[in-house]
């Protein structure tokens, strides 16, 4: 007898202030990276990142996305495609930064019971991150050191810096 | 023959190895044994004739820890100071203890040996306070660190007796400068990226459980830079039947709360060593403020209902120390696999010994147990039954069918070898003063007004709710634009006991000066009690009635130095509590808070000791803010000036050393406190401030600019030493018990009857009167102006400090 097993879909929905809204986290995240030393940046927008892990199809990440996580008013979502982001030169950088996996997120765990209470099938996980768009040249092992300086502790975060469109 | 020498898969040998050897093994797994614990050990398991299982020498480890056992306080001590040498046997019980004991108040509760303090409030209700800190984690991990240390000491609350509701926070910090430029070891945390962390994370945790923060004070020196210091303080109410718990034999073993995961493994053994880069990162957590407060709400209904016989808290050492305590008087037998577990990878002593935030521990009677279940559910927080009390005295815990403990209680609680200490004490500090260049008073109060332990701490204190449950009566910010520095909070606790009539609230204060500890620590015991007490003679609390708690964060005990200080710092409480009157009802301490820095030397705090103090406002109505209420008001000063310049604020800004610290006289300044309060409960005082660093000038101009009145003040009616000559010393002196009070021209001769015989030794002078002109203006002792300066600039030199650091 074979057993099926069925590989579990990850969904990264990624939700941000719309851009004509003051983005107070960016300002805040945009000083201390300058104090850093990216002296360079000239902006920081900030967003959310949650990583669904589960049986959930796109369609119903897509409907978490926009019922649960997303204020309509204020901020947009999007289902992040699994593809990398096409390189832009120097001038734009995407951080994400998550807790280790060791490390508890009551948020994501927050966000999983809230799926499976709207109705869906309960993820076996869920985490939450934190995004950060970088607007100003630097380049990369400078983001990342500013980055574990200020805006993450690698003692429990795993950051991810990489190049992305304006 | 146990179960475990039967099955030995999880055996973990240490019989025959050496103490090196042993010694690696400790600190690869992070176990924190000394040489006499292991041989302690050693010697038990040969008696059993097997080896340990790894979760016993885990269980073992985190309860002989620092942490869990306070070792050096109950430790023997070869104390020597000059030639005199004593033994001390047991430090704790011969000063705290002691002096608590001496004072003899029936209105203590319970003291020492539950999770928090306990005192009555009126006829049916108790306060219950503790003050915890989490200093190693929030050096690690500044938000995740402090909100756990928040989070840890509400369960501190939740867990004494039978559970109190928490109705204040308190928050206490020491960080480096955050202005600091120098290098840092790698890893290090700068101070301002601690601070804005610790800052945040006690926000975020105390705000989300809906429970006001509004005490606390922030101390900076850069001798904290690498080892910060969180104390994180909770009170709470309770009905008095409640106070009392106990477990009985057939009890069921329940844990309520979070799941059990990875997190915050060895966060007991890890805080009883120095802080270096190697430290586990499973010793961090990050707290779900949310899922205390379904348990908070869950467990205070299943109180009333009476469906539980005892409680405590899941901390450091997760279920070994919850279980292991609860059951230390009869025993206890624990099935692990019944744990709610966050992953299912997880290793037996990782379940065992995992401090997952958020979880209780309870005993329960099976006839409860049905209806336990009911309450928790209908907040939405898991039950699970990990097993029974017993009566074989044993401590046994079998993960699906695998025994993997089976230790002697009294083994475990009492078998600890106690190992003497050495103690050194030298006065070195010269009582004359040197050095430095002398200031214009002005230039002065000018710099000491925006110094970082002076400045407003609106920055941090704005982003605490301390509003939340609506019984903050004095708040942290006071004045007629409620931006002045507060003595104490005061809170009504009424809307948790619905005794909505009763206008009977507490006021909580604190004292700390560790300046004083680095000339003479003994003096810095009794400055913080005193400091806590007359800031709670401030707002209107009965001096008479207050409790206290002290908190000792110190460098490496191992150290003759450092230990000698700690016992001069431990003989001041006791003296200090004697003193008083006044009994301190809990307490904790920290040791160990030093690190190597930059260069590798090894860099310590400076002997810290905060001091809290909780008292009753008999009638929050009648509680007093510090700033000035109007002009031509009297101006009277509470208590004696002396030349006690050492360690002040004034001597730092000029770079000056040497100097007698401030001496503390215990008798002579209750006599103060308590005629203060006499006066208030009669509504004879318009505000008072209490004198601390910066002394009468600083004082004085605080309390003009928070209610945007000024003052003329003459230093020759100061309640002095005769020996003074100088008006620096009469303006910058930070000699303690003094306060400064304003009273209505028509109120000073009933104000002054309160001074009369019955306190003869309390010194109270009028010393000037209120303007409507916001200046400070101060005749010096030969008749002419020795201070002139206007409250608006020292205002913003005041507010301005911080924010233009943290931006």
């Amino acid at each position: 007898m074979s057993i099926k097993i069925q590989a579990a879909n990850v969904h990264l929905i990624e939700v941000k202030l719309r851009t004509e809204f003051n983005d107070a986290e960016g300002a805040a995240a945009f000083a201390l990276l300058r104090e850093q030393g990216l002296s360079a940046l000239k902006e920081v927008r900030t967003g959310r990142l949650y990583e669904v892990t589960g049986s959930l199809t796109a369609n119903q990440a897509h409907q978490a996305g926009k019922d649960l996580l997303c204020d309509a008013v204020t901020q947009e979502f999007r289902l992040v495609p699994p593809s990398p982001a096409p390189m832009n030169g120097m001038n734009f950088w995407r951080v994400e930064v998550w807790l280790k996996p060791t490390v508890s997120d009551p948020v994501g765990a927050t966000v999983a019971e809230a799926i499976a209470e709207g109705g869906l099938q309960r993820p076996t996980s869920a985490r939450c991150g934190m995004l950060y768009l970088l607007n100003g040249r630097a380049v990369k092992a400078q983001v990342e050191k500013a980055v574990a300086k200020s805006l993450a502790n690698p003692l429990i975060h795993r950051v991810v810096v990489t190049e992305a469109h304006p | 023959m146990s179960q475990l020498a039967e099955t030995n898969q999880d055996a973990f040998p240490i019989l025959g190895k050496s103490p090196k050897d042993l010694r690696a093994i400790g600190a690869q797994r992070h176990l924190s044994l000394s040489d006499a614990e292991w041989g302690a050990i050693q010697a038990h398991f040969k008696t059993l004739k097997r080896e340990p299982s790894l979760a016993e020498i885990e269980t073992i480890a985190q309860t002989w820890s620092e942490h869990c056992k306070h070792k050096t306080f109950t430790s023997p001590i070869r104390y020597t100071e000059g030639k005199k040498v004593r033994t001390i046997k047991n430090l704790f019980a011969e000063t705290i203890v002691a002096a608590t004991e001496s004072v003899k108040k029936p209105w203590c509760l319970s003291l020492f040996k539950d999770n928090a303090g306990v005192v009555a409030f009126g006829k049916k209700w108790a306060l219950a306070f503790k003050v915890e800190t989490h200093n190693h984690p929030s050096a690690l991990e500044p938000y995740g660190g402090a909100a756990t240390g928040v989070g840890g000491v509400v369960r501190d609350i939740l867990g004494v007796g039978l559970g109190a509701k928490p109705v204040l926070n308190t928050d206490t910090f020491c960080f480096g400068r955050p202005d600091y430029k120098g290098a840092l070891p790698e890893g290090a945390h700068h101070p301002t990226r601690t601070l804005r962390g610790v800052v945040a994370g006690v926000r975020d945790y105390g705000n989300r459980m809906g429970i006001p923060t509004a005490g606390g004070g922030i101390w900076f020196d850069d001798d904290y830079r690498l080892n910060p210091l969180v104390f994180c303080g909770t009170v709470g109410i309770m009905p008095q039947w409640a106070v009392k718990k106990e477990v009985k034999p057939g009890d069921l073993i329940v844990a309520v709360g979070g799941r059990t995961g990875r997190d915050g493994l060895h966060g007991a053994t890890f805080s009883s060593a120095n802080l270096g880069a190697d430290a586990p990162s499973s010793a961090v957590q990050i707290g779900h403020a949310i899922q205390e407060k379904r348990v908070l709400d869950a467990l205070l209904a299943a109180r009333d209902k009476k469906l539980y016989g005892s409680v405590t808290d899941c901390g450091a050492g997760g279920f070994s120390s919850a279980i292991g305590e609860l059951g230390a008087d009869c025993g206890a037998r624990v099935r692990l696999e019944n744990a709610p577990l966050k992953v299912s990878d997880l290793d037996s002593w990782e379940i065992w010994l995992s401090e997952s935030q958020e979880r209780m521990v309870l005993a329960v009677h099976p006839k409860s147990l049905k209806a336990l279940e009911a309450v928790f559910a209908a907040e939405g927080c898991e039950l699970a039954v990990l097993g029974e009390f017993t009566r074989t005295g044993k401590l046994e815990v079998v993960h699906h069918e695998r025994t993997i403990v089976e230790l002697d209680m009294k083994f475990l609680h009492k078998g600890l070898p106690r190992v003497e200490r050495e103690a050194v004490w030298t006065n070195n500090h010269a009582a004359k003063p040197a050095g430095g260049v002398t200031k214009k008073a002005g230039e002065a109060l000018r710099e000491m007004i925006g110094h970082l332990n002076v400045c407003s701490r609106e920055w941090v204190i704005r982003q605490y709710d301390h509003e939340v449950q609506g019984g903050t009566i004095v708040k942290p910010l006071q004045g007629v634009r409620h931006d002045g520095p507060g003595d104490a909070c005061v809170i009504w606790p009424h809307a948790a006991t619905g005794d909505m009539d009763d206008f009977s609230c507490f006021a909580v204060g604190h004292g700390l000066n560790p300046d004083y500890g680095r000339i003479d620590p003994y003096w810095m015991a009794l400055a913080a009690v005193d400091e806590a007490l007359r800031n709670l003679t401030c707002v209107g609390a009965d001096p008479s009635r207050a409790a206290l708690l002290d908190n000792f964060c110190w460098a490496s005990p191992e150290d003759p130095k450092q230990l000698g200080a700690l016992v001069r710092a431990a003989e001041g409480c006791r003296d200090a509590a004697k003193g008083f009157s006044t009994p301190f009802i809990s307490g904790k301490d920290s040791m160990f808070n030093q690190s190597k820095d930059e260069k590798g030397k090894e860099l310590p705090i400076p002997g810290t000791l905060l001091v809290s103090a909780v008292a009753p406002v008999p009638d929050g109505r009648k509680a007093v803010t510090m700033d000035f209420k109007g002009p031509g008001n009297a101006l009277y000063l509470i208590g004696r000036t002396n030349d006690e310049l050492g360690g002040s604020l004034y001597h730092r800004i000029l770079g000056r050393t040497g100097g007698e610290v401030p001496k503390v006289n215990p008798a002579s300044a209750l006599d103060g406190f308590k005629a203060l309060h006499a006066a208030m409960t009669r509504g004879h005082v318009l505000s008072a401030h209490d004198l601390s660093e910066g002394g009468l000038a600083l004082c004085a101009a605080e309390m003009g600019f928070t209610g945007e009145f000024g003052c003329l003040l003459d230093l020759d009616e100061c309640p002095r030493d005769p020996r003074i000559y100088s008006n620096e010393t009469l303006l910058f002196s930070e000699s303690p018990s003094r306060i400064l009070v304003e009273v209505k021209p028509e109120n000073e001769s009933a104000f002054l009857r309160h001074f009369g015989k019955s306190a003869k030794s309390a010194m109270v002078r009028r010393v000037g009167q209120t303007t409507a002109n916001p200046i400070i203006k101060v005749t010096g002792l030969e008749g002419s102006t020795c201070l002139e300066e206007s409250l608006k600039e020292l205002k913003e030199a005041w507010q301005t400090a911080l924010p233009r650091i943290l931006g």
